[in-house]
């Protein structure tokens, strides 16, 4: 169990364990010997394993959900729906700013400078930014571009959306969080019969 | 068999000539490649006759632009490994059939006794083998260029999911070009003749098998493929459709999952809990750690405070270390005197400083006495330290290391000279 403890002490803490994150822990969270070790040690704190459907990241969920813990969890939500549209709208930036028509996927490499060359370049992309860095959950103070975008990468990362593997060097890696989110916004669309297709050609895109 | 080795030697030389005409007009040939039609400005009458005499340009009908000739424009597409235009095309029926007619003009040719007509129907026959070997092998390397690629050659998704759906249609018409090979029909074709077996059964049934075996993994790897681009292509659309909903409707609240009997995995998620741990000093063993943990703290900067209440003890306390100082000085100074004054009246015998110390019956430690004299001596000025002599009276402290011990000085005043 004493192997374990730096990755007991992160799953705690509230962070993602993805193949990006921490490559060696996922590689060890994968064997189902390990999951159940760590569950028993787990039991005693009200904790469990929990992974996403595709079981890409790995996760502490409570064992036993008292009242205490869903109070928690309502209040987590209402969080989570409030940077839902912001972290949305970031994916679909990224995936403009950088020409592509797939989503970031984790594992891939995001350099701010490279998005700040776009926004130059592209007055809409450049309002977009703006609109989204001074969103309160992102909470831009500044009206430089540069300052926008650092805050707006301090704030994903904060949050374990992505993880610069330098201090010094500005680059990133997205994480397997990405996928959670995903999930979720999946899981809310089906849960609410929201009108969203998934598979016919996006029209919705031609309404914007 | 000398007209054979003319029309032999005719077809080598307009071969190379015609082979040498694409490398001559590459700039041209290739300008075509690129865009629809070959500029003429850069070639002369002469140079674009040869050209359409060679079948490398073609001129569709009169009033339309010369182009490159589609089996040129295939050759291009081959050594630049260009996916875009790459055909895939095994024509395995017409190439049975030719084999067919040469085996049996082969056999023809053996029966009547032609062995030089005979030969050439197998180097013929080998070609085509070759060939159709070769078609395989390409397409089966231009599909995994374009798999390993990621169908990198085009940009959207929706080209790349059209592209691997192509390629897929390919390996469908290839496989189905290797079925029409039947090796029993083969077996009954060559019957005895063992070149033609070994050519025709052997050598092909091996080469094919594993041609069969490559499209069968490129066939599942392209599956994957299209699986995972359909799935990016979901997740984009699954996106873009949340985001427009939750911008169109800003009140949107879905139902309180953690309310629910059966809590979703998915929401399920446990506050952060942090391991924190404290300096604890029950255990002795942890004693050693701490103490080294503190050492390395980096020293708190404290600004001066005057503490009121706590200045006389504190005085009282400095001024009586200092008033012993000064006492001790005094001392040492009066025994520098006394070997001034000694070596005055007889010559300079030196006195020992601890034989003074224990003559005049003085309070202090030997040592400090000791550490005194010689301080003293160090501060003095260096043109008064000539005066006098210090001799230190020590000894090693082990064998081991060089540490000496000063047990005396002697101290005596160098007279001048």
């Amino acid at each position: 169990m004493i192997e374990h403890g730096p990755l007991i002490e992160r799953l705690l803490a509230g962070d993602f364990i993805c193949a990006v994150s921490d490559e060696n822990a996922f590689r060890r969270l994968q064997d189902e010997q390990v999951r159940e070790q760590l569950d028993t040690y787990l039991r005693p704190l009200n904790r469990r394993l929990a992974a996403n459907p595709e079981n890409s990241v790995y996760f502490l969920a409570w064992r036993n959900l008292n009242d205490e813990a869903r109070e928690q969890l309502s209040q987590q939500l209402g969080e989570t729906l409030h940077s839902l549209l912001p972290l949305l709208e970031w994916l679909r930036l990224v995936q403009e700013a950088l020409g592509r028509d797939a989503l970031v996927a984790p594992g891939d490499v995001l350099k701010p400078a490279e998005f700040s060359a776009k926004c130059e370049d592209n007055q809409s992309l450049r309002e977009r930014l703006e609109r989204l860095a001074t969103d309160s959950f992102f909470g831009s103070q500044s009206e430089q571009l540069d300052a926008q975008l650092k805050q707006v990468f301090k704030r994903l990362k904060e949050h374990g959306y992505l993880l610069q593997p330098h201090a010094d060097r500005q680059v990133y890696l997205v994480t397997g969080k990405v996928d959670y989110l995903i999930d979720l916004v999946r899981f809310i669309r089906d849960e609410e019969n929201l009108p969203i297709d998934e598979e016919a050609p996006a029209t919705q895109e031609a309404l914007l | 068999m000398s007209e054979v080795h003319t029309l032999e030697s005719r077809l080598l030389t307009t071969g190379t000539e015609r082979l040498a005409l694409l490398g001559k007009h590459a700039d041209a040939l290739m300008q075509g490649y690129t865009r629809d039609e070959v500029p003429l400005e850069a070639l002369t009458d002469a140079a674009l006759r040869k050209l359409l005499a060679a079948r490398i340009l073609w001129r569709p009908d009169e009033q339309s632009g010369v182009k490159l000739s589609p089996k040129v424009r295939d050759l291009i597409a081959e050594m630049l490994a260009d996916e875009t235009r790459r055909h895939v095309n095994a024509d395995v029926a017409e190439t049975l059939e030719l084999i067919r007619s040469l085996v049996q003009s082969y056999r023809e040719a053996r029966s009547r006794g032609e062995y030089w007509q005979q030969e050439q129907q197998l180097l013929r026959l080998r070609q085509e083998l070759d060939d159709l070997n070769g078609r395989f092998a390409d397409a089966i390397d231009s599909l995994w260029q374009r798999l390993n690629s990621d169908f990198g050659f085009v940009s959207r998704l929706n080209d790349k999911i059209r592209e691997n759906h192509r390629a897929q249609k390919q390996i469908e018409r290839l496989l189905d070009g290797l079925t029409l090979i039947d090796f029993d029909e083969l077996i009954a074709l060559v019957g005895s003749d063992g070149t033609l077996r070994k050519l025709l059964i052997s050598q092909l049934q091996q080469q094919l098998s594993q041609h069969y075996t490559s499209l069968r993994e490129v066939q599942r790897r392209l599956t994957e493929l299209m699986a995972r681009f359909r799935q990016q292509q979901s997740q984009s659309r699954l996106v873009a459709g949340m985001a427009a909903f939750l911008r169109e409707h800003p009140g949107f609240v879905p139902g309180n999952y953690a309310r629910r009997s059966e809590v979703p995995a998915l929401v399920n998620r446990a506050t952060p809990l942090i391991a924190a741990a404290a300096p604890a000093l029950d255990r002795h063993q942890d004693a050693a750690v701490l103490s080294e943990l503190i050492r390395q703290l980096p020293a708190p900067v404290h600004s001066p405070q005057a503490v009121e209440a706590a200045q006389p003890a504190e005085q009282q306390l400095e001024s009586h270390v200092a008033a012993r100082q000064q006492a001790l000085k005094q001392d040492v100074e009066r025994f520098y005197l006394t070997v001034v004054d000694e070596a005055d009246a007889a010559g300079a015998p030196g006195i020992s400083a601890l034989g003074y110390l224990h003559a005049r019956e003085l309070e202090w430690q030997d040592e400090i006495w000791l550490f005194q004299v010689i301080a003293e001596y160090q501060s003095l000025p260096r043109s008064e330290q000539r005066a006098f002599r210090l001799h230190q009276e020590e000894s090693q402290a082990s064998s081991y290391n060089h540490v000496r011990l000063i047990h005396d000085v002697t101290l005596t005043l160098a007279l001048s000279a």
